[in-house]
Formats: structure tokens, sequence, C-alpha cells
């Protein structure tokens, strides 16, 4: 029952990690390069609420997330102009190298702004529970599942029923005959990395709050577990990394039950065994080339 | 005088470990599996010249040998991938090997201490230096007599047959598997020469520092390793050296002191930023690199 009881947690609390490669697999799929100073900005976007949270004290806890997600979709305009506007597609090294650059950036920021250790983050109804039979589920974990899976359907909404939509997936799939049709791919590429990024700040405020603690070694953690997520997925596969995001946070949890220490090794051999027997992730097409 | 010493130290471990990234690099494969190898050599050179008592001349090769092995058959599954999915592969790699030694206990008692590694402690006592007297200098200089030998090797491999070929993979794989290059075998072997190379760097590294723990091989260290040849530029191996002298020398030790090291990591983010978007292809770019060449070197149609 343990086990049941961590990997329901594992699979709510795992949306975020969806929402996190999410992130990553947009700006792959649109651009087919790789930002990693994504999950980062997200984070930035959590500590810039979590200021506004502390400067004023009374702030109700949807407006702080709203800010995380407005601070971290300017954030990713900025990693946008500073790492993708200005340096030629030709050179993959340097776009590549740049994300670095911005990641060691905003780590730094992070640590500058937490002092170096995790602070309090405001959480959501954190003391209420449901019981359902021997389970016992917190209601914030519930929160954090139905605010990722509506921030998809969201997405997906945008990208499938607006004129913003079609042009994303016109440049996604063909960039030259997207522009032969008059879409600039310039303001298209900035709007993917404002979308991706305002994912990427909720779902940093809601690991902040699920945990209610906001720990500043979390921008290199994620950047790892998101890009293990977008592999596991498929790259360029929002469905595939919803599914990746739930697996890893279920496959965390689960394992957690019987070793913290194994925990993140076990998410390592789990990408291994993707690699070996599924390449392509779980719903990636077979063949890609970048 | 010895803060010059130490420094030159560094400085030679970093641009042996950067060189053995410029060699993956080369064939347009980014890695993130170097501080993989490199602790494979700080850890089994250690063991062998602190538990067993070698020569460390031997120690030497044979952890190269233990990091070339591990990274051919590290190389053959990882390879399949690109682009993405190898710089996760290979930072999973790195990873699962960081975690290896964060649970690696092996000590023997020598006289009334025991030395070895002790898991999260990390390895101590690794006095193969201080036993035998060498001075900081002396210390620094049989580093640099590595890193000069790396240097000329792959310097002279930039301009053999075995150099294009990388290259060619580098930059058209499709255009070079029809002219006849197998692409595993180039990958695998230019893998396995940097893991090599990342053996040696590690096994100096061990040695100077008389201490390590898993926490200097993780993921910061595989992104130094992999910034330095892009930083400085795939033209030419000089390249590596000047971006570790940039970053290692000036933004490390000397930029804290002229402006605090507050905010040092700040600047030095900052500072990639703008490198990659003036350079994008490295302070020694092909044109750069044609016109150093140029200077030594007098073309036949001249």
């Amino acid at each position: 029952m343990v086990l049941v009881q961590a990997i329901i947690d594992g699979i709510l609390v795992g949306t975020t990690y969806a929402l996190i490669g999410i992130g990553f697999t947009l700006i792959f799929g649109v651009m087919h390069k790789l930002n990693l100073a994504f999950a980062a900005a997200s984070i930035a976007g959590a500590f810039a609420s979590l200021v506004a949270w502390q400067h004023f004290k009374d702030l109700p806890v949807p407006l702080v997330f709203l800010i995380s997600a407005a601070a971290a979709g300017v954030l990713g305009y900025l990693i946008y102009l500073t790492c993708f506007r200005f340096i030629p597609l030709k050179s993959p090294l340097a776009t590549l190298m740049a994300t670095v650059g911005m990641l060691i950036f905003l780590e730094e920021i992070v640590t500058h702004v937490s002092d170096g250790k995790a602070q309090n983050y405001p959480g959501m109804l954190p003391d209420a529970r449901w019981t359902l039979g021997p389970l016992d589920i917190r209601v914030d974990y519930i929160l954090v599942f139905a605010i990722s899976v509506a921030a998809m359907l969201l997405l997906l909404a945008l990208l499938y029923r607006t004129r913003l939509g079609i042009a994303t997936r016109a440049v996604a799939q063909q960039p030259v005959a997207a522009q032969l049709c008059g879409i600039s791919l310039d303001r298209t590429n900035a709007a993917t990395f404002v979308m991706s990024g305002v994912l990427g700040g909720l779902a940093g405020a809601m690991i902040g709050s699920s945990a209610e603690l906001l720990s500043n070694l979390l921008p290199l953690q994620l950047t790892v577990k998101g890009l293990i997520v977008t592999v596991i997925g498929g790259l360029g596969s929002i469905p595939g990394a919803i599914v990746a995001g739930l697996l890893v946070g279920a496959v965390e949890k689960g394992v957690e039950t019987w070793s913290v220490l194994a925990r993140d090794l076990c998410v390592m051999l789990l990408i291994f065994v993707f690699l070996v027997a599924k390449p392509a992730g779980i719903f990636g097409k077979l063949n890609v080339r970048d | 005088m010895d803060y010059l010493y130490g420094l030159a130290q560094t400085i030679g471990v970093h641009t042996i470990i950067g060189l053995s990234a410029y060699v993956v690099l080369q064939t347009g494969q980014v890695t993130m599996a170097q501080a993989a190898f490199y602790a494979v050599g700080a850890y089994v050179s250690a063991m062998l010249t602190t538990l067993w008592g070698l020569n460390i001349l031997i120690a030497i090769p044979v952890a190269a040998l233990v990091a070339m092995v591990l990274a051919g058959l590290a190389g053959f599954p990882a390879l399949r991938f690109k682009g993405l999915m190898l710089v996760v592969a290979t930072m999973a790699l790195g990873e699962a090997v960081r975690e290896f030694f964060f649970n690696f206990d092996y000590q023997i008692a020598k006289g009334d201490l025991k030395v070895g590694p002790a898991g999260a402690e990390g390895f101590r006592q690794i006095r193969y230096f201080y036993e035998r007297g060498w001075t900081t200098a002396e210390v620094a200089a049989f580093i640099w007599m590595f890193v000069i030998g790396i240097m000329a090797l792959l310097w002279w491999m930039d301009r053999s047959r075995i150099g294009a070929v990388l290259r060619a993979v580098g930059e058209d794989e499709l255009a070079a598997q029809s002219v006849g290059i197998n692409l595993t075998a180039v990958k695998v072997s230019a893998f396995a020469i940097g893991g090599a190379i990342a053996g040696v760097g590690g096994a100096l590294y061990a040695h100077y520092t008389t201490h390590v723990e898993h926490t200097a091989f993780g993921v910061l260290m595989a992104t130094f390793a992999i910034a330095y040849p892009i930083l400085g530029g795939l033209s030419s191996v000089f390249g590596t050296l000047i971006a570790v002298v940039f970053i290692q020398g000036l933004l490390i030790q000397w930029l804290p002191i002229l402006i605090g090291g507050e905010l040092r990591n700040l600047l030095f983010g900052l500072l990639i930023l703008l490198a990659m978007n003036l350079r994008p292809r490295g302070l020694i770019d092909p044109r750069v690199a044609r016109t150093l060449r140029g200077l030594f070197v007098r073309s036949p149609n001249a």
C-alpha cells in the first residue's frame, strides 16, 4: 500500500516534470536547438515570485504563481535574444554554449537571492488531506495535477486553434516554407520561448509550493531531470513529454520508499533502458537527426 | 612563486581535460562524459601509486588505458545517438560513474593509517609527490611535459589524414559516409582517444591535489571540459589552451582580486554569452587560424 500511495503521489507531482519536459521539447521542436538554460529560467521565475512574496507579505498564492509564470516568460524571451537571435544557426555548438553561459548566470543569481540555502515558499492548503480508503492523498498534490493539466490543455488549444499555433507548427515543420508564406521566423521563435517560459515558471512555482521550500540546488537538478523526461518522451513530442514526466515522477517516488540514495541512480538506469530499447522515445519518430 | 606554479598546474590539467573533449567535438559529438573518464583516471592512478606503490610513470599509462577501454565500451551504445540524445546519454553515464565513486570504499592499512578511496569522504593521502620531495615547480614541470606532449600529438593529428577524417564526420556525416568513412569506427575511436586523454588529466589532478572526492567530477566539470574547446575554437589546439588561460587564469584567479569573488560567476556566464555572440566559432576560428598559420608557415604559392 505504501508503494501504491507513493506512485500516486509521484504521478500527481510528475505533472510538473511533464511541464518542464514540454518546455524543452517545444523549443527543440520549433528551432531544433537545445536550450539548456530553460529549467534554470523556470526556477529563476519562481525565485522572482519568492522575492515578491517576501516583499509584500500578504500576497495570495495564485498571484505568486502568476508572477512566477510572467517572470519566467520574460526570461524566456531574454534567453532567445541573448542565446539564439544573433548567433548564426549554422553553429549549433555556439548556441548550446551560450545557453550554458545563461545557465551559469541564472544559477548564480538564484544562489545570491537564496543566500545559498533553501527558502520558505507559500504552500497551497498544506494540511488538507483527502482520505480514500487506505490511501491518504494531499489536496495540494491534486491541485498541482489540476493546474498542470489545465496549462497543458491551454497550450494544446493555443497550438491547434490559433493563428500563432499554426505559425509555430509550420515553422517546426519547414522553416523555409513557413517564411515563404509570410510567417516571421523571428517572432514565432520568440513566441515559442515565451510560451515555454510561462509553462516552466508555473511548474517552478508548483514545485516550490508543494514542498513549501524553494531549493537553490533546483536549477541543475531540474535541468538534468527535464532533459531525461524529454529524451524518454521522444524529442519534439508533447504527448511523449507528458507521459515521460508522469513515469519519471512515479519511478522517483516509488524508489524513494525503498531507498533515497538509489533514487537518482534508478532514474539514470531508466534512461539507459530507453536509450537501448527504444532510442526514439515513447512517441518520437525514428531516425531523429538534429 | 609557489602560487604561480600552482596556477600552472591547474591550467595544465584543465588544458588536458579540454583537449580530451576537443577530439570528440571534432567529430561533431557533444560529450558530457569527460568528467567520468577524468574520475576514472584519478582514482585508478592514485590507487596504483598509493595502495600498491607503483611508479607514477607506470600508473599514468595504466589509468589512461582503463579510461580508454571504458570510453570505448561506453562509446558503442552511446554513439548510436546524436545531438540532444547523446548529451543526455553521456550526462547519465557521467553521473552514474560519479555515484559509483560516491559509494566506492576500498581501504588498505598502511602502517597505522588506513588509505584508499572511502566513499563520500573521498580518497585522501595521495602523497606520491610529497613522499619523494618534489617541489611545486617540479610537479608543474612534470604536468606540462604531458600537456606539451598531448598538444603536439593532437597538432600533428590535425594535419594528418586522421584529423581530416574526424573533421569530415563533424562537418557532414552523410557526405563522410558516402565517401566510405565508417562513422561508428571513427566516432568510437575519437571517444576512446578522448577518454585516454581525460584519464591522463585525472591521474595528474589526483597527484597534485593529493585528495580527490566525487564532487569534483560532476556536471560542472563535464561542462568545463566542453566549454574550453568550444570557447577557444575547434580549428586549433591552441584555442583550447587560450580559453583555459582566459577562464582559469583571468576569470577564476585574478578577477575576484579585482572585483571581489561575489560577482565572479555572474560575470563568467555573461562573458560566455558575449564570446559566443561575437565569435560563434570560437576565439580562434578558421579565419584567425589561417592567418596565424600564414605568419609561421610560408604558403607554397607565395
